[in-house]
């Protein structure tokens, strides 16, 4: 198929090293991992940039791409009966501390708490600002599927939050 | 901290989960690494067509080869039929020499 688009791969690393970056690092819980992911992720497109056809098309492909790397990547841990978010957990909101609202990054703590699938589309969600389809298509899975993970997720987040708050002001 | 913020966690995860800033050096990682894959690409495939070129003179050596040893046995062939042919002549022209004393040899009786 023919197109007038010519990708420059590294005017595209500089445009969505910082997506491929949070998406991985929010997936995994790793800087080191997330670091390695992105740079998988962006040979992986070098690789491809011959059928990339449109700028929205090598966001897509990239925002896929990160994605299912981050989930390998969570697979092969699980099956080394390694679990990354464990320090993550509780280290995680202080990182980036700084940059958000004390509330905020409690909540990307605890977003680190849930199950894979639910984070993966409230990641696509809140950070890319996708809709369910997009989420849906992205990730190659039913609508249906993402809009319960994303309902799960908020309400298991929020359960998570209120008791966390809780915690905070007796502990205050 | 109030309560108001719970009620509101959408607004929060879209303010708490905006991008990161990349790492430092990712870009400069990114580009060396490529940079090594492609030169090893371009080695491959030097080192693929220098081994196409030299299978192609081995196989036309030995096909030259062959087909010069054919030749050769070819001569070989033609020069002993032609050895054998003038050998054929010579007997028979002996032969017919016998014949003739015979004959003049019968006539004289």
């Amino acid at each position: 198929m023919s197109h007038d688009w010519q990708p420059d791969f590294e005017q595209l690393v500089d445009e969505h090293q910082s997506m491929v970056f949070s998406l991985a690092f929010r997936m995994t819980g790793d800087r080191g991992l997330a670091e390695e992911i992105a740079q998988d992720v962006f040979l992986e497109l070098d690789r491809n940039l011959g059928r990339i056809e449109s700028p929205e098309h090598a966001l897509n492909w990239l925002r896929r791409v990160a994605m299912n790397r981050s989930a390998d990547a969570l697979r092969r841990q699980r099956v080394r009966g390694m679990d990354l978010w464990v320090e993550m957990d509780e280290n995680h909101g202080a990182v980036f501390e700084e940059r958000i609202s004390p509330l905020g990054s409690r909540l990307e703590g605890l977003l680190a708490t849930l199950p894979s699938g639910q984070r993966a589309a409230l990641v696509l969600r809140y950070q890319e600002g996708l809709t369910p389809d997009e989420i849906a298509a992205t990730l190659e899975s039913p609508l249906a599927t993402v809009k319960s993970n994303l309902q799960r997720g908020l309400k298991l987040l929020r359960a998570k939050a209120v008791s966390h708050l809780k915690e905070y002001i007796r502990g205050t | 901290m109030g309560l108001e913020p719970i009620d509101d966690i959408e607004q929060e995860l879209r303010q708490g989960l905006l991008r990161l800033p990349a790492p430092p050096g990712l870009k400069r990682k990114i580009m060396a690494r490529k940079r090594a894959l492609d030169a090893e690409k371009t080695h491959g495939r030097v080192v693929f067509w220098q081994r196409l070129a030299a299978s192609v003179v081995l196989a036309g050596a030995v096909g030259g080869a062959v087909t010069w040893h054919n030749v050769q046995e070819q001569r070989k062939g033609e020069a002993a039929r032609q050895q054998v042919m003038m050998a054929l002549r010579i007997a028979g022209r002996a032969l017919d020499q016998v014949n003739a004393q015979l004959a003049e040899h019968d006539n004289g009786k």
